[in-house]
């Protein structure tokens, strides 16, 4: 069986080194790697179920043997870097659905700027969302010119998925627009809410 | 380092932001900090990396707004 050796290894250099060797072995066989902090534990289990593998974990000492039999693919655009969560990040498992670029009902200007410090706000709180959905006119928020630019570019960075609507970009002429996240479909939106554990709409 | 600048009311801070973005100046909205205010207000927030305070305080003041104005380090 290949071994990976990620002892004393801190994210993503784990992830890389899982991501490399799973694409050596072949289809069924098994890779083995080995682990000695937590975090990396869960991010490497997490990169290979959702690539479609089991992992098998055992804890011997100080370091962990993660045994992953070859079931699925990972493809070469994979960022292993997107499955590393910092431990002070907690991740939570809810999502942001913005459908409108701005927040509740009312005098416009005030739901403008409402909406400003409700994606602004994100980067701060301890618990943040896992995905951030931009639908109907919520994708101006995420385009090139977009006041809150920035923010969601921290949030991509530290691993937060941003969802846009592509027919909604379509719609507005905006495709060439887009500043941060990745072009989506209706698909990949709506298993995104309904794996959630919550959605907001703000 | 960062400064945010609070004002009386969301009106004041809403002109603020017209004022600031017709002159191109990179600010961020943000709800007001819980240790600056207990108010649930909205606060304009200034990174010196990118945008001049000095000139953020000019436009403003000339345009009577008037603003409480507090560092933040990062």
């Amino acid at each position: 069986m290949k071994t990976v050796d990620a002892k004393g290894q801190l994210c993503p250099i784990p992830l890389i080194m899982t991501k490399k060797a799973i694409n050596e072995i072949s289809q069924d066989e098994s890779l083995k790697v080995l682990i000695d902090n937590d975090i990396s534990v869960k991010n490497v289990t997490r990169f290979l179920e959702e690539h479609g593998m089991k992992v098998h974990t055992d804890k011997k000492g100080n370091v962990y043997e993660l045994i992953v039999n070859k079931t699925g693919n990972i493809p070469e655009s994979t960022k292993a870097e997107d499955y590393c969560s910092l431990e002070n990040e907690k991740v939570a498992n809810y999502v942001v659905a913005i459908q409108r670029n701005r927040l509740g009902d009312g005098a416009e200007e005030l739901g403008t700027i409402l909406i400003k410090a409700f994606v602004n706000t994100l980067p701060e709180i301890d618990q943040k969302p896992k995905t951030i959905i931009f639908l109907n006119s919520g994708i101006f928020l995420a385009l090139k010119d977009s006041p809150v630019l920035d923010s969601l570019k921290k949030l991509e960075v530290k691993g937060i998925k941003i969802l846009v609507c592509g027919t909604c970009l379509d719609y507005y002429k905006k495709k060439e627009e887009l500043g941060v996240g990745i072009i989506s479909n209706m698909y990949e939106i709506l298993e995104r809410l309904s794996n959630a554990d919550n959605v907001i709409y703000p | 380092m960062l400064y945010i600048l609070i004002f009386e009311s969301i009106h004041k801070v809403l002109k603020a932001e017209q004022i600031l973005a017709k002159n191109n100046i990179k600010f961020d909205i943000i709800p007001t900090p819980k240790d600056f205010s207990s108010d649930c207000g909205m606060s304009v927030r200034i990174d010196t990396l990118i945008t001049d305070i000095e000139l953020v305080k000019t436009l403003l003041l000339k345009n009577e707004l008037n603003f409480q104005i507090h560092k933040k380090e990062i």
